[in-house]
């Protein structure tokens, strides 16, 4: 058997260097309004949020007969892999065409009977299963799903047993409560603590689920997180993984569910979780499982803001008492926690390193309202930008403009206050900082970086950091990080921070960049790499705002004009649209001023390319012209080039006509563009043929319908 | 000294054939019996395997025809033509069927469909009536076409229906160009791709997209990169689309043979679950002319030379549409290489020769030619002249196989065969498609 996807695009990378940043890693902001799901794309949790709808459901509308039914389950019975596949996506239609009755008492244990078959096929049973409700005879008898869904729920493939996890959870959520108390939960309890590793894996993605019904039955509560509790400590890492990535999941369902009080002592997170918290991040742990530390703690810090908001609200009632109570106890537990996250910075494993690292500016909103965490926060940030693997910094890097965004104060790098301990205290208070502005100290450092790829993440989200410093503190501190930078030996840097520098023209303002940057930017224009000179073309519209004309044609223009003459075609591409652009912004008559003369000069080049672009360049300016301008200056010239020796420049007249030919009045066009382009029409050439007709049949089109009007 | 600098500067694509590297006599053998059996893969052992399997091929050919013509009610014309030619192929080169098969199974370990297709040969005449039916529907063709080309610009998979359709209008392009195409400056020379994508692209980026410039490319479009498929159709697409911009002439790994052990074969099994795709690209390879005369001046061929062509007209009497035979002229005009030598050399390829600079001196004076352009050999500049001018390799696959670290280059010739490199460097990550991240922790392990 061929296991081949035909619609497999055929991406095979095989020669990427592993460490390069692309794009910087997702910055995880809080989700607005307090409800989180855990931060990882592959936990459980999340995807019961989003149950796919997928097109199987049109399935269901179509009118079927029972036929069909029968042809597909004999499909589910055959030797064909495919066809059963095929069949196991149908699973409604057929549930549909047998009826609730026999739909329980045959298909569902049929399905129970199948659990060794083909992965492939169980994936689809396990996902069609969620869609049978309707089918069994509605919401009461929506348990009788589970029985297959907890055997899928024990199968070796991981895919399968997400499909069914999500299966169980869409089901569950759908049964009466009673149903749900004794059988989902029920079935939650057996997979805890079945024998078969699988099983309990699958478990540790349930029971936070199923935990947010358990309201009211403390019993319940403190069984399932004890369950939890055991998974943590099981003797398979994998479970421990599984269990460790779900952690956050559940101590956020644990605290919404039972409210401020769990945080109390005695109470589960405080007693239980947090122990949890420490093992699981604990050296003794292997690496994979002390990875979903950081996202835990995210977790922890969100939920802790999230409490100590509900509480400062209703703080004005009479409960202002455990309230404060409360506050203590958010205080005590982010004490607890911290330590893991600067933990997590020393790690031995470069890849527990790197995952808080990528996920440090998600920590730090968590914990930015969250009282005394910045200073160690910060700190151990600064240390992750220190960090011996180029790796870890880069993604540290990635987040700095994200960090330096928290509104959070901290106290300058290196100080130590009256006492060490003097938090509080208005004094040490008035020295404290804004975060940017310490972290703008480790710019500079960062511009000196050994690996480019640290540099080239640098570029790209320096810039952010100027909107939070303020023009003032920009200039005196940033501005020089981002000089070293666009001096690079890197042009993949230079051009980050050129792509980047709009950012930085808001806060400074255009005359200091013209002192500052018009010579760097001067510099890249002529680089040897085509690309950093495509990114500078594409800046220079802005430019010309930002500078004015009169400093534009004196310092950019010739520039402009020039590129049109680059040895790549890419380059004169970008040069003819940037002409357009110009002539857009600047207005007609500096465009025949001071372009014209330059392009016609280009149209008389010894090669086709060049006259080629030429024509181009003419056509794009033309369209953002004023009709006369078009019409005496453009026209006359670019009907002259229609008997150009080659065929390429001749079609691209064509071309050119056909965009040019909408401004101008119908008389215009009859007499000057109709004989030129029913001469073309004739040529010899076939593609200049082509390009000629499908530009008279545009325009004609165009005048007929702009004439009814 | 010259001669040991160029040896280690001009030294990638040291691809062989196969088989014949190993002994001269099963390509010696197979010298004779290439005119009946259109020079695919011949060897001894498959000789003797031909008379008893003489039946069967036939039968399975007819089987062939039956569904397919059943499937192509569309366009029931020209595929009833082209049906009706495979049929007739299958007939006449049953003991070719035969062979091929017993190649496949000993060469790639995978079970080839007895319904393999074989490729029309030499006795086919051009079929007329469908060249007529394409060109007046041209243009609504070329609508969809077009959406064709800009999906394979984006690296996209056509439909195995839309391959099979665009290499019959392929064919009906290519069937009507010489072995020595005429080509018309100014174009721009581009030499081997090997299935480097998105370096294609970025050929194109830098020398101007197809049809704004005019392009020639030397052969050489498949095998060892990762996107042979995409590569070809990309390139045969422009070439329906635009045949007097583009054109194409066949390399060494243009066959059947080599695509089996370098790459593209296997490519289109795991792109595609079966080998139809390569069965039509391989089916239009047989179609590529084999050199190129630019104004009359400029000589393009894909390797080189060849001891039994003296002349262009030598050349435009080959029967080009079989195979890449194991030797003779249209073997050496793909395999051979130039090298600072007297008169001729042995190839360390097994195919093809090497010629000195007396060799192409008397070529040009002889054919009235300025110069020779050839591809076929990785040159780390990108490009390298040879012989006072005489002869120049262009080189297009930068970093070639993704690791050589070479530059490529294509030569622009304007209007007047005026000369310019243009050289350039691999795309850049982020211009190679889908986005690639540090991948998450978890992998690791």
């Amino acid at each position: 058997m061929i296991d081949v996807d035909v619609t497999d695009t055929g991406t095979i990378i095989g020669n990427i260097k592993p460490h390069q940043f692309l794009e910087p890693p997702p910055i995880l902001v809080p989700p607005e309004g307090g409800k989180i799901a855990n931060g990882d794309d592959d936990n459980y949790y999340g995807m019961a949020m989003a149950v796919d709808n997928d097109n199987n459901d049109n399935i269901i509308d179509e009118a079927i007969d029972e036929e069909d039914a029968l042809r597909t389950i004999e499909k589910l019975l055959g030797d064909d892999l495919p066809s059963r596949i095929e069949a196991a996506t149908k699973l409604p239609m057929i549930a549909k065409a047998l009826g609730p009755q026999r739909t329980r008492e045959e298909l569902l244990p049929f399905l129970s009977d199948s659990v060794d078959d083909e992965d492939e096929v169980l994936e689809e049973i396990a996902s069609s299963l969620g869609k049978l409700i309707p089918f069994v005879g509605g919401k009461g008898h929506a348990s009788v799903l589970l029985q297959p869904l907890e055997l899928l729920l024990a199968v070796e493939e991981n895919v399968v047993r997400e499909k069914a996890s999500t299966s169980a959870i869409a089901i569950s959520q759908q049964m009466n409560d009673d149903d749900y108390q004794t059988k989902f939960i029920a079935m939650i309890s057996r997979l805890a603590t079945k024998e078969w590793s699988t099983a309990r894996i699958s478990a540790c993605g349930l029971i936070p689920v199923a935990f947010s019904k358990m309201t009211n039955n403390p019993h319940m509560q403190l069984e399932h997180v004890t369950y939890f509790a055991n998974l943590c400590r099981d003797d398979a890492p994998m479970v421990r993984r599984i269990a460790s990535r779900n952690l956050g999941s559940l101590l956020n369902t644990v605290v919404v569910t039972i409210g401020p009080s769990s945080l109390s002592e005695g109470g589960l997170v405080w007693d239980i979780l947090l122990n949890l918290y420490e093992s699981l991040a604990g050296g003794d742990q292997p690496d994979s499982v002390r990875l979903h530390t950081t996202q835990n703690c995210v977790v922890l810090g969100q939920t802790m803001t999230l409490i100590k908001e509900q509480v400062l609200s209703s703080s004005s009632s009479n409960t202002s008492h455990e309230g404060g109570e409360a506050l203590l106890r958010i205080n005590m537990i982010v004490k607890r926690i911290l330590p893991l996250i600067v933990a997590t910075i020393d790690d031995r494993s470069w890849r527990v390193r790197w995952t808080a690292a990528s996920k440090f500016a998600s920590v730090v909103h968590a914990f930015s309202s969250l009282d005394g965490t910045m200073d160690a926060l910060v700190s151990a940030y600064e240390k992750l930008l220190q960090d011996p693997e180029a790796e870890v910094r880069t993604a540290a890097t990635f987040n700095l403009s994200e960090v330096a965004k928290t509104e959070a104060v901290v106290y300058p790098a290196g100080w130590t206050g009256v006492g060490g301990e003097g938090v509080g205290d208005v004094d040490s208070d008035s020295r404290r900082i804004p975060v940017a502005l310490r972290l703008v100290k480790r710019v500079i450092q960062l511009t000196e970086d050994d690996s480019e790829n640290v540099r080239v993440a640098l570029a790209v989200v320096a810039t952010n950091l100027a909107p939070v410093l303020g023009k003032d503190a920009t200039i005196k501190t940033l501005l020089p990080a981002m000089l070293l930078l666009l001096r690079d030996s890197t042009s993949e840097v230079r051009l980050n921070i050129i792509s980047s520098l709009s950012m930085l023209n808001e806060v400074i303002g255009a005359e200091l960049l013209i002192e500052s940057l018009l010579p760097a930017i001067l510099d890249l224009a002529e680089d040897s790499k085509w690309r950093v000179r495509l990114a500078v073309i594409d800046r220079m519209p802005l430019l010309a705002k930002q500078l004015g004309t009169v400093i534009f044609s004196d310092r950019l223009l010739s520039l402009c004009v020039g590129w049109l003459g680059d040895d790549i075609s890419s380059i004169r591409e970008a040069a003819a649209k940037n002409l357009k652009e110009l002539t857009a912004l600047l207005g007609s008559e500096w465009a025949v001023q001071n372009l014209l003369p330059r392009v016609q000069e280009v149209m008389e080049n010894q090669s086709y390319l060049r006259r080629m672009n030429a024509v181009q360049a003419m056509s794009l300016m033309a369209t953002v012209m004023d009709e006369s301008t078009a019409q005496w200056e453009i026209l006359p010239v670019l009907l002259e080039m229609h008997c150009d020796p080659v065929p390429n420049v001749r079609f691209n007249v064509a071309k050119g006509l056909g965009l040019v030919g909408p401004l101008l009045n119908s008389s215009m066009y009859e007499c000057q563009i109709v004989p030129i382009l029913t001469l073309l029409i004739e040529d010899a050439d076939p593609d200049v043929r082509y390009f000629a007709k499908q530009s008279i049949d545009l325009l004609t089109a165009f005048f007929e319908s702009s004439n009814l009007d | 000294m010259v001669v040991s600098s160029s040896s280690s500067l001009i030294s990638g694509d040291m691809s062989s054939l196969p088989s014949m590297v190993v002994d001269d006599d099963s390509a010696s053998s197979s010298s004779g019996s290439t005119a009946t059996a259109a020079g695919t893969v011949v060897s001894s052992s498959s000789l003797s395997s031909s008379s008893s399997g003489a039946a069967m091929p036939s039968s399975s050919a007819m089987a062939m025809v039956v569904p397919s013509s059943m499937n192509s009610s569309s366009n029931a014309m020209m595929m009833n033509a082209m049906m009706t030619t495979s049929a007739v192929a299958g007939g006449t080169s049953n003991t070719n069927t035969m062979t091929m098969q017993s190649q496949f199974s000993s060469t790639t370990a995978i079970t080839v469909p007895q319904q393999q297709q074989q490729p029309q040969h030499s006795q086919q005449p051009p079929q007329q009536a469908p060249t007529a039916a394409t060109t007046n529907s041209s243009s609504a063709c070329s609508s969809s076409l077009d959406q064709q080309i800009e999906r394979l610009r984006k690296c996209e998979h056509l439909h195995e229906s839309e391959v099979k359709s665009l290499c019959l209008r392929a064919r009906e392009i290519l069937v009507d160009e010489g072995n020595v195409q005429r080509v018309d400056a100014p174009v721009t020379i581009c030499g081997d791709i090997h299935g480097q994508f998105y370096d294609l692209v970025e050929l194109f980026k830098v020398g101007g997209e197809c049809p704004e410039s005019n392009y020639l490319f030397l052969g050489d479009f498949v095998d060892r990169g990762y996107y042979s498929v995409e590569t070809f159709l990309l390139l045969l697409a422009l070439k329906v689309r635009y045949p007097d911009r583009i054109t194409l002439i066949r390399g060494n790994h243009e066959s059947r043979q080599i695509t089996q052990v370098y790459g593209f074969y296997d490519e289109c099994l795991r792109k595609y679950g079966s080998v139809n795709v390569w069965r039509y690209c391989t089916e239009i390879f047989d179609y590529l002319s084999l050199s190129a005369i630019i104004e009359d001046k400029i000589f393009t061929v894909h390797g080189g030379l060849s001891p039994s062509i003296n002349t262009l007209d030598q050349i435009r009497v080959i029967d080009r549409k079989q195979e890449v035979p194991h030797d003779g002229a249209m073997c050496d005009l793909m395999w051979s290489d130039p090298e600072e030598i007297e008169g001729w050399g042995l190839s360390p390829r097994g195919a093809g020769y090497l010629f000195g600079g007396d060799v192409v001196a008397m070529f040009n004076e002889r054919n009235d030619l300025d110069l020779i352009a050839r591809a076929h050999q990785l040159v780390m500049e990108g490009h390298r002249s040879m012989f006072n001018d005489a002869l120049v390799t262009v080189w297009s696959a930068p970093n070639y196989c993704y690791r050589c670290g070479n530059v490529a280059s294509i030569l622009e010739l304007d209007e007047n065969l005026q000369k310019t490199f243009k050289i350039f460097d691999a795309a850049p990550n982020e211009a190679r498609g889908a986005p690639v991240r540090n991948p998450p922790p978890d992998y690791f392990l």
